[in-house]
């Protein structure tokens, strides 16, 4: 078994790049903007879309991921069997 | 036969169906083989399909069973994540390779608690879901892999270390390199299988522009248990489609993309999935577009008349292109064949039925020889009808895919007759010794 942190070895010897960092700021704002709006209850993608300043398909993806991340959840559909609200899960 | 750690009797490229297969077949009569796998999991395109037709039973719940097999069997040893390079063919019987396996900075300890999915930061689009949804840079490939355990994406990794802080296993392990060793074999079976057409190319379809036109293998995801989606919706908009288009012959049997040929599954895999679509989404309709339907396999005529007879419509025409309206819905406009007219048609989400194509990595594996392509760059059969394995090398013979475009039982009869005839390639050089 290990005993020390690897992770400074690889450190040493690796740079991360520039775009990998990018796109780790990309998600976390997208998540942080797309969590907010759920604050005030359950939506479907298409308020969503109304709400914050994000393209739809954007927020389709990020949607899915955040509920296969657990931290968002499936809600009813609408009257019209068309789209699906999705909400904050409750973390316990 | 043999036994030393680098000495084995049949190199096994490639572990989807055909590989498995060939390696159980000749593992239970007595061969030490070497399985060696380039993705992180075996089980090939396979453990990615909803149903298989024209049965329409689970393709997880067949293929599994076969994965866990071949992952246990004493005869069999696995290396995923892993390459092969440099055959050398030395004399009959007698050929040496180099295996590279790639760090997956994770120790097989693994348990596949998910905690460094977790606490992981990074999300990029996951592979395994065909670009429908996202997954971590420390993540477990899907939920069904075998090694079910965990793999650091150091291409997308930020080298945070909150992996390694949170697994309670300490089975994180940056520290690991390539390990490259030499390896003795006395046969090889190349069960490489094939690849996707990829339908970019084909810019007036509007694949990836166009979100709501997707792939057969996307359609597959969505409609397996472990779906990237909550139900069957729209990529770009998370709508429940009640109106679905098929493109067939999407990259087969087309020459201005350089695949003359059909790809033998596509008209029966979106038969299949208009049947699946029909009960996961009771009140769509479905259109398949084709210039040919070959239904030509056991029971497929009988499945494409049950198609039929549930409501699914079959319009021979020729999809000239695809453009989308405001609301995220397709204008598909194509060439009636019957009547000679060009139409147009609105629907809410388009299927491209997406061929199959040779995978050429066999290509770039030899060292002193050359393992001949047929002339749409398959392995090459010598002989395919008397002995359909047979290449052009003595020793190295051909399951599945990798041989030609064919569905799961072809690809299952293909590794028969692999082994067969790998066997007696063993026990003829064994007589004559
Ligand atoms: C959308 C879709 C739906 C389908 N549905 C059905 C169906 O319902 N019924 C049916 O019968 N068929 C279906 N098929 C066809 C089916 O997928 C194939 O018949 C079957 O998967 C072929 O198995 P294979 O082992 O030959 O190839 P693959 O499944 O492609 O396996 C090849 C394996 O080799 C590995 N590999 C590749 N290159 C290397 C390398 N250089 N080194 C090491 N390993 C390597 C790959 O990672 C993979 O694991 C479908 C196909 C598609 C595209």
């Amino acid at each position: 078994m290990k005993t020390s942190k690897t992770i400074d070895h690889i450190k040493k010897i690796r740079t991360v790049s520039e775009e990998v960092k990018a796109k780790r700021k990309e998600f976390n704002t997208i998540k942080r903007t797309l969590l907010k709006a759920l604050e005030s209850g359950p939506k479907s993608i298409p308020q969503l879309a109304e709400e914050v300043e994000l393209p739809i398909d954007v927020i389709t993806f990020n949607i899915m991921t955040l509920r296969k991340y657990g931290d968002v959840e499936t809600g009813e559909i609408d009257d019209s069997d068309e789209y699906f609200s999705y909400q904050l899960k409750q973390k316990k | 036969m043999s036994d030393q750690t680098n000495n084995y009797d049949v190199l096994v490229v490639g572990g989807g169906i055909a590989g498995e297969e060939t390696a159980l077949n000749l593992a239970n009569i007595g061969y030490k083989i070497i399985m060696v796998e380039k993705d992180l999991s075996i089980g090939g395109k396979m453990i990615h399909l909803s149903k298989v037709f024209p049965t329409l039973d689970c393709s997880a719940c067949i293929t599994t069973p076969k994965v866990s097999e071949t992952a246990r069997h004493p005869n069999i040893s696995i290396f995923t994540n892993s390459e092969v390079g440099e055959i050398e063919k030395i004399s009959e019987n007698n050929f040496t390779a180099i295996l590279t396996q790639k760090p997956r900075y994770v120790t097989e300890d693994c348990t596949g608690c998910q905690l460094c999915e977790e606490a992981c930061p990074v999300s990029v689009e996951d592979q395994f879901q065909y670009e429908l949804v996202g997954r971590k840079a420390a993540y477990i490939p899907f939920s069904i892999a075998n090694p079910r355990i965990a793999a650091i994406d150091i291409e997308n990794c930020i080298l945070c270390g909150l992996c390694e802080k949170v697994c309670p296993a300490d089975c994180i392990d940056f520290t690991q390199e390539a390990i490259k060793t030499k390896i003795n074999i006395k046969s090889v079976v190349m069960a490489t299988g094939y690849q996707i057409f990829d339908p970019t190319i084909i810019t007036r379809y509007g694949f990836g522009k166009f979100k709501n036109v997707v792939t057969a293998m996307q359609m597959e995801r969505q409609l397996v248990p472990t779906r990237p989606f909550n139900a069957v919706l729209r990529p770009k908009d998370g709508k429940m489609p009640d109106n679905i288009a098929y493109v067939l012959c999407t990259g087969s049997r087309d020459d201005t993309v350089g695949n003359p040929i059909c790809s033998q599954v596509c008209c029966m895999y979106s038969t299949k999935q208009a049947q699946l679509l029909m009960g996961a989404l009771p009140m769509a309709d479905v259109t398949i577009y084709y210039i040919h339907v070959r239904a030509f396999g056991k029971g497929f005529c009988e499945f494409y008349n049950q198609t039929v007879g549930m409501g699914v419509e079959y319009i021979k025409g020729k999809i000239g292109k695809i453009d989308e309206a405001e609301n995220g819905d397709l204008i598909v406009r194509y060439e009636d064949i019957e009547s000679g007219k060009v139409k147009e048609a609105k629907h809410d989400l388009v299927v491209l039925a997406t061929g199959i194509l040779a995978n050429r990595d066999y290509q770039s594996m030899f060292k002193n020889i050359v393992l001949e392509p047929d002339k749409f760059n398959y392995v090459k059969q010598v002989n395919d009808l008397s002995s359909p394995s047979k290449t052009s090398i003595g020793g190295v013979f051909v399951a599945g895919t990798a041989s030609g475009p064919m569905d799961i039982p072809d690809s299952i009869l293909s590794a028969g007759a692999a082994s067969a005839e790998t066997a007696s390639y063993l026990r003829r050089a064994y007589n004559e010794k």
